[in-house]
């Protein structure tokens, strides 16, 4: 087929070489190649994404059973069940209102939804995953001692410092609490907890981003110059 | 694509050649381990005993259609005489029985998860091992029911009362006219300043929502952080611009500005060309963010909501351009560059205050003083479950570790 | 009416969604999941405004520029296509004056991408397997367009991270405060720990002092007071969301819903 001709292949491969250039070229300063590049890519992407939805939101998730639905009504044993889909449907429809100056005001119900929606489930998941997890595995004694009964010192140190330190950083967090005297400094030392989450999160970020650079260089030096193997 | 498929060709090699040499490694293995078993069996081929004391009943807590096994281990499970439990059920004490599952040795229960909620249900479960199978006695009926209440949750529940109500009473004491004090969050003391300096310069200001849809909650924060920050602009009568990567995003900003423009008595001023969709993808947004920044030079960028990779890039062409940067998010991975790049940071708790912050409202703060309360009741929690455990540590009285070990019940989520 | 509808349903949705967590039964049970499907369709509804949107200004930009374009063109005297032919890197690069209209020519590549990933997607274009192939079997133009258009573009803008980590770091390490300090060092101990060098450093350190060596540091520090900070944060983000919903349920947080009494 035409797309494994050599030709073709090249083609390709010299088409994302020399986006990859001028996506970079960024970095020097903005000019016509970044903006053609940009543009191009605004473009394709936005495409790609709602091709991905209509293929694998909109036609299974409504359309399809909303077809099959609707068949049993005249072919069949009739079932009711995908009239629930006339809830997102409506809502969906209510959406695209807006367009309407006189009807605009309706766009704002599955706004109302989908708030409502969000809300609703957050509150409940990160009551769940985050709050009650962390505080699960925050109660531990941080006086440890080993089988055959000998203090462990630094184990119990490091558990203590993080129990300390979790403490500290929630003092941080207190919005009815000037930050000042006692109060204040142990949210000074909170805040050196949190710079340190930071830092580790920043350090252990570096390299991954070197490996990406270095996955495009692979791409430039030996897929398309050939200049390494 | 030709590319892909030569690349995969060369590499499909190896694998077979490896997959016949670890099926032969395996076989022998198997037959090793087989014949180990056999010769440790202690009554040489016999069929194992029965698993004992079986007991059916309803699963709780669920929405029906389950039955749940239970039963004692077999006293052979652990001797390697017992590859597992096979689960029978039948409509009638009498049968005809029929297998509804399996469950490997060593394991003790079994949800028979295709049941019909009020019929009555008999099982047997049967014994296997390489010497043959024995049976327990036929149990039942058993009945599933679907639940109104799920128990397993009753401390979610409860600990969700606990800080909702805290919130609600604050709000609704705060309604009540009780003062409140809410200290100083200086990246939203900043906002009037910055949003102040781009009316001076005569730059637009750039207002990013995050680049999630609106059913992640850092979104919502940003767009209503986006409403406060909007009503400041629209008395400044300065230029905004809120690109954004999804489409609901940029339906809610335009409705939020639009009401924010409203309420500051300017509707006039609103332009659905303030808020405008790029592309879904992430990395073509902030293509787009980038090129925005560097050719309209906003002097003020607004960062709030969910951010991944990409923060790091905005932030920092932000920077080149020399725009006060006030940013918020509770992406732990990103917090670093936010605070390494911007001018402001609001980190976690603070992004989903910042709207009560700024709104200014005494109901809105008063929910600020029921978080706290909140941050006191997890301390409290921690301290409390950390000494009890500590105090059996040292003084190995038991009542303190059964004590801590309810206490740590409480958050554990079934 | 208009104000109270929107307000009513986020209260009734939200309230129902908690409540539902806590009653395994149907239609309880799931319906954060129904409603996570809801959601869904009626994102793939809104993109036809955003995407409509991407059109129009778009759109907008290219009449505007090329009208202007061709004024430029016509400026000059004689047959303006000619001129237009011309003085084409000047009036589709920048050249023009006014902003509204500069940049027509990459808002047509943006347009001209659109259409054709809609074309190649929507109508499975050159698909190998025809019509009942799937969007992405390999071949088709549209996984074309993306390995040779999309995925580039999308990786190196992805790896221009490493230069911006760089000048990031850089800023960080300009900056003077006890905070900035315990941020930058912290982070430096960490991507030594990842990389041989770090062993290499401190390798000739004495046993006794082995707690000392990157790697352990490394180690300690991402398990010790990196887990008090996460925790921290975690907790308090918690707390904040909890917070928000329930202002944003009993409807005291509406600034999305057009928010004020006028």
């Amino acid at each position: 087929m035409w797309m494994e001709h050599p030709g073709w292949v090249l083609f390709g491969t010299w088409v994302a070489a020399l986006f990859t250039l001028g996506i970079a070229t960024f970095l020097y300063k903005d000019n016509p190649v970044y903006k053609f590049c940009e543009a191009v890519f605004v473009g394709i992407s936005a495409g790609y994404w709602f091709v991905s939805y209509f293929w694998q939101t909109l036609l299974p998730k409504l359309g399809y059973p909303f077809y099959a639905g609707v068949k049993t009504m005249f072919v069949g044993p009739a079932e009711w069940g995908w009239l629930v889909l006339l809830i997102p449907g409506t809502l969906g429809v209510m959406m695209l209102l807006r367009l309407v100056p006189k009807a605009g005001w309706i766009a704002r119900w599955p706004l109302a939804f989908i708030v409502g929606y969000t809300a609703g489930l957050r509150l409940i998941t990160f009551l769940q995953s985050n709050a009650m997890t962390q505080l699960q595995n925050s109660v531990q004694p941080v006086v440890r001692y080993d089988a055959s009964g000998q203090f462990l010192g630094w184990e119990s140190f490091n558990i203590l410092l993080v129990t300390v330190g979790t403490f500290a950083g929630l003092f941080y967090f207190f919005f009815s609490q000037e930050h000042k005297g006692v109060f204040g400094r142990v949210a000074r030392v909170g805040t050196w907890f949190l710079m340190i989450t930071f830092g580790a999160a920043f350090g252990y970020t570096v390299m991954g981003r070197m490996s990406l650079l270095i996955g495009r260089l692979d791409f430039l030096l030996a897929d398309w110059l050939h200049l390494i193997r | 694509m030709a590319r892909q498929q030569q690349s995969e060709k060369c590499a499909s090699h190896k694998p077979a050649r490896m997959g016949r040499a670890s099926g032969i490694l395996l076989f022998l293995m198997l037959a090793l381990s087989a014949s180990v078993v056999f010769a440790q069996a202690p009554n040489g081929g016999a069929a194992p005993r029965s698993a004992s004391d079986p007991q059916a009943a309803d699963t709780k807590g669920d929405e029906g259609g389950s039955i749940m096994l239970r039963w004692t281990l077999s006293p052979d499970d652990s001797a390697g005489q017992v590859t597992g439990y096979e689960i029978f059920r039948a409509a009638k004490p009498d049968g005809p029985f029929q297998s509804v599952g399996f469950a490997s040795r060593g394991s003790a229960r079994f949800a028979d998860g295709s049941t019909d909620d009020d019929s009555a249900y008999y099982y047997k479960i049967v014994t296997t091992g390489p010497g043959g199978s024995t049976e327990t006695a036929v149990i039942g009926p058993a009945r599933s029911t679907a639940e109104w209440f799920n128990s397993n949750r009753a401390n979610v529940l409860v600990i969700g009362l606990l800080i909702s109500g805290a919130v609600l009473y604050y709000i609704a004491s705060a309604r009540k006219g009780k003062k409140l004090f809410i200290r100083r969050i200086a990246g939203l003391e900043a906002v009037h300043d910055a949003i102040g300096r781009a009316t001076e310069m005569g730059r637009p200001i750039l207002y990013i929502p995050g680049i999630q849809d609106m059913d992640d909650v850092q979104t919502v924060a940003g767009v209503t952080i986006l409403g406060y920050v909007a009503r400041t602009i629209a008395e400044y009568d300065t230029k905004l611009e809120v690109p954004t990567s999804r489409s609901i995003v940029m339906s809610t900003a335009r409705e939020t500005i639009k009401a924010a423009f409203l309420s500051a008595g300017r509707p006039e001023k609103y332009s659905d060309d303030m808020v405008n969709y790029i592309t879904d993808e992430q990395f073509g947004y902030v293509a787009a963010v980038d090129g925005i920044m560097v050719r309209e030079k906003p002097a003020t960028c607004f960062y709030m909501g969910a951010f991944f990779a990409e923060a790091l890039i905005m932030a920092e062409t932000g920077n080149s351009i020399g725009a006060i940067q006030i940013a918020g998010t509770a992406m732990p991975a990103q917090l670093p560059f936010f605070v390494a790049a911007c001018d402001y940071t609001l980190i976690g708790e603070e992004l989903f205050a910042a709207s009560a912050y700024l709104s200014n409202e005494p109901r809105q703060l008063g929910s600020l003083k029921g978080q706290d309360v909140g941050k006191s009741i997890a301390m409290l929690a921690i301290a409390a479950g950390t000494a009890l455990f500590t105090l059996n540590q040292i003084l190995r009285v038991e009542w303190f570790a059964s004590a801590g070990q309810w206490l740590k019940n409480l958050f554990i989520v079934n | 009416m208009r104000r109270q509808v929107p307000l009513l349903i986020t209260l009734v949705v939200g309230a129902v969604l908690i409540i539902a967590a806590f009653i395994p039964r149907a239609p309880f049970g799931g319906l954060g999941e129904n409603f996570s499907l809801y959601f869904d369709i009626i994102a793939v509804f809104a993109f036809l405004l955003g995407g409509g949107n991407l059109i129009r200004i778009h759109g907008m930009r290219l009449v505007r520029g090329v009208g202007m374009a061709i004024t430029e063109a016509k400026k000059g005297g004689g047959a303006w296509p000619l001129r237009f032919v011309i003085e084409f890197p000047f009036l589709a690069f920048g050249g023009l004056k006014d902003r509204r209209g500069r940049d027509w020519f990459f808002s047509l590549i943006t347009l001209l991408g659109f259409f054709a990933m809609l074309a190649a997607g929507l109508l499975k274009l050159g698909n190998p397997k025809g019509w009942q192939g799937n969007v992405t079997t390999p071949g088709a133009m549209f996984q074309e367009f993306y390995d040779s258009m999309f995925n580039p573009l999308q990786a190196t803008m992805y790896a221009l991270l490493a230069f911006f980590v760089a000048s990031a770091s850089y800023r960080a390490f300009r900056a003077k405060s006890v905070e900035a300090t315990i941020l930058l060092v912290t982070a430096f101990i960490i991507l030594l720990g990842r990389t041989p060098a770090g062993a290499y450093v401190t390798a000739w350190m004495p046993e006794s002092l082995s707690f000392l060596t990157i790697p352990n540091l490394a180690n300690w520090v991402m398990a010790i007071p990196n887990l008090a900070g996460q925790r921290a944060i975690i907790i308090g983000i918690a707390l904040g969301v909890i917070a928000m919903s329930l202002r944003v349920i009993i409807g005291i947080e509406r600034t999305y819903l057009g928010s004020d009494e006028k």
